[in-house]
């Protein structure tokens, strides 16, 4: 028994909303102030590696294509690298600020992996033109996280990066199974449901 | 020119639409892996968009290749093939439609008519198991057997020692690169296994379906192994994280377990003769064969190099150790030789017992290597202090380790292999009069 693909869809989608907003509510307080209890500093990248760690059972459990497996399988590890390297930043463990490049690459892969796994076209169906958008939001954004490695403190830099999840969890949200996009539905798409 | 080559490979991944559509097959009758009482008037593929058919859509194959499947057609989602009655057997389906935007998809299934059906590893037209994928299954073995070891190495040769941290993270990191490493490979071998069966070039495979495969023994324990190692991976990085040594206690528990995903896709789980005895056996097995040969490679790669005080104390209860996984590994590989090759001469007359040959061989080699460690390094070891002597050592470990890594690989194509079938027990004489 599987959950429908677009309930998998909005249960990352809300794992990623809960990490877009502890990211903006520390960057309009200010690191100092989100970090005043010292649990708060690891909710963001505790909650990234484990959406790394349970993005293992959709490769697994959806395999209707050899690529849909090697995409949730790319996001998984990135997932899980960046989070735990961020992680590894905040308790102190790792020191130098380059690991922090592992959220770029995370970025750049996922957007790829998004772009590349979905095989119809813009319009095909709502679903495949918010893969692609979602591929482009993430490749394009890449550069926030990489403009974070250089300055760190920028609170804009922070604000964007944080909105930049909220924004994708809003796509995710969007995503169905079999919808229209902006009024365009391909007949060979078959009948919308749900 | 390298702003062009910028704009090319932009326009190239913003404009997939000619080249990709994709079509995802729903449902199937009759259904994957199905025994039929009757033959099936027909087949028909269910899929969740509509596609186009291409001449010989739908083929049903016997044993000997001959297609029973009529000319397909459409009906809706649907694509439809009649087929000829089906004598008694096992049968193929393979089929290729065009998906949205001139794509083709592709999948193969098997089922039985009044007999089970084959596994669709065994799908007409597969090829068997390549080099590519015995050398992927062995570094699947090597990377879960070092990463067992490195564990197996800390909390059981180093129970009680005090470890430094640096060497503590070290070994953590070790493990962990050994999940992650048996991960990719968990991958790589089940995509060239589901290569294999679809009998598709790379291209073509990246769109093919692999449900069919997910359904086999090899694909659940797949699916089950990779799960597993995901969470033995998350317990490794928590120990690192957080200097606790207690997460790693669960995560080696869990790859001892997960470990038994070869044992229960195996030989000693799918052959006639198979029983739980032998999947218990296979599974020892390998779980003590993991903890010697990790262990070693542990041994001289992160304590003899890399924490010279602790190696006194670490060879010695490692050859305790070895000592205890070697009887295991013995007791189990005999009882398996014994269910697996009914006769003696099997051993060289069929290609399953001649590689069994060269493993029992580099099986004694490494013995012979760890009883020489044991019985004349390991009391010399205690009185002497030469550099040299240590030196020269921790090469001989490292050579120990590869011969044992040389094992491994002959395992990994043992795996891929197939005993010979156990002879037929002839009926009794009252009922063959009968």
């Amino acid at each position: 028994m599987q959950p429908h693909a677009e309930m998998v869809h909005w249960m990352f989608a809300t794992g990623l909303l809960v990490l877009g907003l502890c990211l903006l509510a520390e960057a309009i307080v200010g690191q100092e102030v989100w970090r005043a209890r010292r649990w708060r500093a690891y909710l963001w990248p505790g909650l990234a590696f484990t959406m790394g760690v349970l993005m293992w059972p959709v490769m697994t459990f959806f395999t209707n294509s050899a690529i849909h497996m090697y995409a949730h399988g790319s996001w998984a590890e990135v997932l899980m690298l960046a989070g735990g390297a961020e992680l590894g930043l905040v308790h102190g463990r790792l020191k130098s600020r380059w690991w922090r490049l592992t959220m770029p690459l995370a970025f750049a892969v996922t957007g790829t992996a998004f772009i590349v796994h979905e095989q119809n076209a813009w319009f095909f169906q709502r679903s495949a033109f918010l893969h692609h958008l979602l591929g482009w939001t993430f490749l394009l954004a890449a550069v926030i996280p990489l403009g974070l490695v250089f300055r760190p403190r920028s609170a804009a830099l922070q604000a964007s990066f944080a909105l930049v999840f909220v924004v994708v969890a809003t796509m995710l949200y969007c995503d169905r199974d079999l919808a229209p996009v902006f009024g365009h539905l391909s007949p060979l798409a078959g009948v919308p449901h749900r | 020119m390298r702003r062009l080559l910028l704009i090319g490979a932009l326009t190239a991944l913003a404009l997939p639409a000619p080249a990709f559509a994709h079509a995802t097959l729903q449902s199937t009758t009759p259904h994957f892996g199905h025994e039929l009482v009757n033959s099936p008037p027909l087949i028909r593929l269910h899929f969740d968009q509509r596609v186009k058919i291409l001449p010989g859509a739908i083929e049903v194959l016997n044993t000997h290749g001959r297609n029973f499947a009529g000319p397909a057609r459409t009906s809706g989602t649907d694509v439809i093939a009649s087929v000829k009655k089906l004598p008694t057997g096992a049968y193929t389906v393979r089929w290729r439609a065009i998906s949205a935007d001139s794509h083709v998809v592709s999948g193969v299934w098997t089922f039985g008519v009044r007999v089970p059906a084959p596994s669709v590893n065994d799908a007409y037209g597969a090829g068997g198991p390549t080099v590519a994928e015995h050398l992927v299954r062995w570094v699947w073995f090597l990377s879960l057997a070092f990463a067992i070891g490195v564990l197996g190495l800390r909390l059981i040769c180093l129970r009680g020692v005090p470890v430094q941290r640096a060497l503590d993270r070290r070994l953590a990191v070790a493990a962990g690169i050994g999940v992650v490493v048996s991960l990719q490979a968990g991958i790589a071998a089940f995509s060239l296994r589901a290569e294999d069966a679809l009998q598709l070039p790379f291209g073509r495979f990246l769109y093919g379906d692999l449900t069919p495969m997910a359904v086999t023994r090899f694909g659940r324990a797949f699916i089950v192994m990779t799960l597993g190692f995901a969470l033995v991976l998350a317990l490794i990085y928590l120990a690192w994280l957080l200097d606790r040594t207690v997460f790693l206690v669960p995560a080696f528990v869990l790859s001892l377990l997960f470990v038994s995903g070869f044992s229960l896709s195996g030989h000693d789980a799918v052959d006639p003769g198979s029983s739980w005895k032998s999947e218990l056996a296979d599974w020892v097995h390998i779980s003590a064969a993991s903890l010697w040969v990790g262990g070693l490679g542990a041994l001289v790669a992160l304590v003899w190099y890399g924490a010279p005080d602790l190696r006194r104390v670490a060879f010695r209860r490692f050859s305790q150790l070895a000592t205890v996984s070697i009887a295991l590994v013995l007791a189990a590989g005999i009882y398996l030789s014994i269910v697996r090759l009914p006769h003696l001469h099997d051993l060289w007359t069929v290609d399953y017992g001649q590689v069994l040959l060269v493993k029992i061989g580099l099986v004694l080699a490494v013995l012979a290597w760890g009883g020489f460690h044991k019985f004349v390094v390991a009391p010399a070891l205690e009185r002497s202090n030469s550099a040299g002597f240590l030196t020269r050592i921790g090469r001989s470990l490292a050579g120990e380790s590869l011969l044992g890594a040389a094992v491994l690989l002959a395992a990994a194509i043992l795996t891929d292999s197939r005993p010979p079938a156990p002879p037929v027990k002839a009926p009794p004489v009252a009922a063959a009069r009968r």
